[in-house]
């Protein structure tokens, strides 16, 4: 620092404040790069060690071979597949049924109503619950009980979708309040009905944050094990998933089931299922960012 | 000089002629001296016109929970006449203004009291549908809130809900009669939020006449804007009253002034639980309200004695 | 790119204008008619100007309503607020001028039928007739076109009319002791007073111009400082 230089008396003293609130404040920057730096560190640590063990078992017949005893034989062509239509049917299943919710809950529902503020309390604590529990829902009522489905693809996807409904329907309620109220009351001034003001003005504004509540909701989906298990998927299936009503396996579990095996071949094999669940997790974020931002464009 | 001299004589001629036209429709008789009000000549082929009120407001009153935010308000809005409300902050004259396209039927704790007459018709009488009364009487509000979508699509909204045909002579004809045309036909696919404060309010404007309505209300629409774009839309308002019913309301008075044919000011009062309503005062042609007020609350607050 | 908004308000104050100056045209009307009544002594003329006269009146009243809304609904500033002003004098001109031919056509049942006493005298008065025509002419040119030389000039001719009254004046001095002679010089010289009175009033009209252009309120020629032009030249 400069020697201080005297300051004609009656004009403000501009210069710098004491030194200890200008340490305090350039700590508590240290402090907070210190913290980000350690959660990308453990998630660059993560995943390296992934890649490191799986690159190496990544080849073209990994995706075409169905799971064997035999490592070198193994691959994950049932499994992805699996995935990749519980997928789909989790997310044919949370979008309608998630923004219809939010939309009534938003739209059309009089928070004074005593049912309407138990639905509400209930959502929030639906997201809360363990996994597991949803996994007895689905073994109880879908794959056994009224339903009665079996372990089929249908009873893994509802299962799953409704796991994450509760995601859906918070993040559509939050973008669709995010609507500014002016848009609704220009569209009803017109002479719009509410249903229309609805469909044509809010639901359109609110598709990219609709699209990221469901972003999130299949992130958490995809990598779910412990309900699948009670629902009873198998491990080991060598046939590809032909419809909604066939048997099915998941990388999760064919993961979860390689990492158990003795011989040491196999925990190369999880790492590379893993690294292909990664690989379908970026994928389908990328699409839903695509399909977002297009939308946004659009106006 | 003598050549400006000759000049005049020319001048002289050319008025000789006119007053001898002039002069040859009184004869030789007097003439009574016609005294007018004003001299827009506007103002008297509107007073030719059939006086025939559009809205008829009987003790009209309207409530949040219970609690009176305007009360008893009974007066004649004009065909064709630009009419004001005015008056200070929560005098009640946005939510007056409200009552006339039942807008305040989407605030649940809002109730209205007393008659509304839309053309003889009640306006909040059993049977009679929202949806179908603001389709008659559009509604430009105080922040323009053109929607996220391109500006031909948002004048196209209302025509399209509304299954309106030729769509596209209709998003023209919104947009000339909004004064807005010749500075956006080449741009009409570009998001209405890429244009100014004025333009987009004009935009409004334009989404609200093509659906064709009736009365347009308008809830304080230049406060935002700047002088110019409000100038503009002044000039608008002073074109649309032709085809048009408009009703504004305004906490700029002089801007009521320069508009409006007739002004209703209103207070805010307090009543017996202290509980404060607004409440008409005086409602009259716009030029006896700022030259010769009745009330001296009226004369108070024009002067900008009182606000 | 200049925006032009108030569109109504302009095209208003213009109308407005126009009426107004319109008032100057009814003036010349009856100011001739008057002339004519006075040279030929035509009882049923004067009448008729003097019944129409509340022409006058009335487009004094409705343009000076008119100018009162204006400022009360407008808020005129600058030039305009400036322009209404000076209407506001002019059409107050308009209705003196009007008044003065009434007063003028007043006397004439007065002077009886007979021939005039003096013709120089009547001369000399229907000089001042056709002079103030013209000042009445240029003060409404002046002022459509702001033209403030157009409205300086109006002193020169106005001191034409001076002078002419003057001669009057001295003319009637000498009109002899005829008892029915001097009644009518004496008549005469009520009205070429108000012929001057007429004049004045065109040069108060002038001084508006000047107002409505420079900001500034002055006297072309003071009566207390005869001679003398007090308004400066104008800046380049």
């Amino acid at each position: 620092m400069s020697t201080p230089e005297a300051i004609a008396p009656g004009a403000p003293d501009l210069r710098s404040g004491p030194r200890k609130e200008r340490i305090k404040d350039r700590a508590f920057r240290v402090a907070m790069l210190f913290c980000l730096a350690v959660a990308l560190a453990t998630l660059v640590a993560l995943v390296a060690q992934v890649a490191v063990k799986g690159a190496g078992s990544l080849s073209g017949h990994f995706f075409t071979d169905y799971a064997s005893s035999f490592p070198e034989n193994a691959g994950i062509r049932a499994a992805l597949l699996g995935t990749l239509w519980l997928m789909g049917v989790c997310a044919a299943f949370i979008i309608p049924v998630g923004v219809a919710t939010a939309v009534y809950l938003e739209e059309y529902a009089d928070g004074t109503k005593w049912w309407n503020r138990f639905i509400e309390v209930n959502i929030q604590n639906l997201a809360a619950v363990p996994s597991i529990i949803y996994g007895i829902l689905g073994l109880a009522f879908l794959v056994r009980g009224p339903f009665g489905m079996g372990r089929v693809v249908l009873a893994g996807g509802l299962t799953l979708a409704l796991l994450v409904l509760p995601v859906v329907i918070i993040a559509a309620r939050e973008a669709i309040r995010a609507v500014p109220p002016s848009i609704r009351e220009g569209s009803m001034a017109l002479g719009a009905t509410q249903w229309q003001t609805i469909w044509k003005q809010v639901l359109p504004a609110a598709v990219p944050g609709i699209a990221t509540g469901v972003i999130l909701a299949l992130s958490r989906a995809i990598g779910e094990t412990a309900p699948l298990i009670l629902v009873g998927a198998p491990i080991f299936i060598a046939f590809d998933p032909t419809g909604l009503n066939s048997d099915f396996t998941v990388l999760p579990l064919q993961a979860f089931n390689w990492i158990s095996q003795p011989q040491s071949e196999f925990k190369d094999l999880a790492a590379a299922a893993i690294l292909v669940l990664l690989g379908v997790l970026l994928l389908m974020n990328a699409l839903a960012i695509w399909l977002r931002n297009r939308y946004q464009q659009r106006w | 000089m003598s050549d400006r001299v000759d000049e005049l004589s020319e001048e002289e001629r050319h008025t000789e002629e006119e007053r001898r036209q002039v002069g040859s429709g009184d004869g030789r008789r007097a003439a009574t001296p016609e005294i007018h009000t004003a001299v827009r000549t506007s103002d008297a082929e509107h007073s030719r016109q059939a006086r025939e009120n559009v809205f008829e407001l009987r003790d009209v009153g309207v409530a949040y929970s219970g609690k009176p935010a305007v009360a008893e308000v009974s007066m004649d809005i004009h065909r064709n006449d630009i009419t004001a409300l005015i008056g200070p902050s929560g005098c009640g004259k946005s939510t007056l203004l409200r009552s006339l396209n039942r807008m305040n039927d989407l605030i649940p704790t809002a109730s209205v009291s007393g008659t509304v007459l839309y053309h003889d018709q009640d306006l909040y009488g059993p049977g009679v549908d929202p949806v179908e009364v603001r389709k008659r009487i559009g509604m430009v509000f105080q922040k323009p809130n053109p929607f996220p979508k391109s500006i031909k699509e948002n004048v196209a909204f209302g025509p399209k809900i509304l299954g309106m045909k030729d769509i596209e002579d209709r998003v023209e004809r919104a947009l000339k009669s909004a004064a807005l045309w010749d500075e956006v036909k080449n741009r009409l696919d570009e998001n209405a939020y890429g244009m100014s404060g004025g333009q987009q309010q004009r935009l409004c404007i334009a989404r609200c006449l093509a659906v064709d309505p009736d009365v347009i209300l308008m809830d304080e629409p230049c406060s935002a804007l700047d002088p110019i774009s409000t100038g503009k839309i002044e000039d608008l308002m002073m074109d649309l009253k032709e085809r048009y019913s408009i009703v504004i309301v305004t906490h700029n008075m002089q801007q009521a002034a320069r508009v409006s044919d007739r002004t209703a000011f209103l207070i805010v009062e307090l009543d017996e639980e202290e509980a404060r309503q607004g409440r008409l005062i005086e409602y009259d042609e716009t030029e006896k309200i700022f030259t010769t007020p009745t009330d001296q609350r009226t004369e108070d607050y024009v002067s900008g004695k009182v606000g | 790119m200049a925006e032009h908004t108030r569109i109504h308000y302009q095209e208003e104050l213009a109308d407005l204008e126009r009426h107004g100056l319109g008032g100057l045209d009814l003036v010349v009307t009856a100011l001739e008619r008057t002339m004519e009544a006075t040279e030929h002594q035509d009882v049923e003329l004067a009448q008729i100007v003097i019944g129409d006269d509340d022409r006058i009146d009335g487009r004094y009243l409705e343009v000076h309503q008119a100018l009162i809304t204006l400022l009360a609904t407008q808020s005129p500033v600058a030039t305009d607020l400036r322009l209404i002003s000076a209407l506001l004098h002019v059409i107050k001109s308009v209705e003196r001028m009007g008044d003065q031919c009434v007063n003028i056509c007043k006397l004439i049942p007065l002077s009886g039928h007979e021939p005039p006493a003096d013709e120089e005298m009547l001369r000399r008065i229907l000089m001042m007739g056709r002079q103030v025509r013209t000042q009445i002419a240029q003060a409404k040119r002046s002022f459509e076109n702001r033209d403030i030389d157009m409205a300086r000039d109006l002193v020169r001719q106005d001191d034409v009319v001076d002078n002419l009254n003057r001669e009057c004046f001295h003319l009637a001095l000498e009109i002899g002791d005829d008892a029915d002679r001097r009644e009518w010089a004496m008549t005469m010289m009520l009205a070429a007073r108000a012929l001057e009175r007429i004049g004045d009033n065109c040069v108060d009209i002038g001084e508006q111009v000047a107002f409505i252009v420079t900001g500034l309120f002055r006297e072309f020629e003071d009566a207390s400082h005869p001679g003398e032009q007090l308004l400066d030249a104008p800046q380049a």
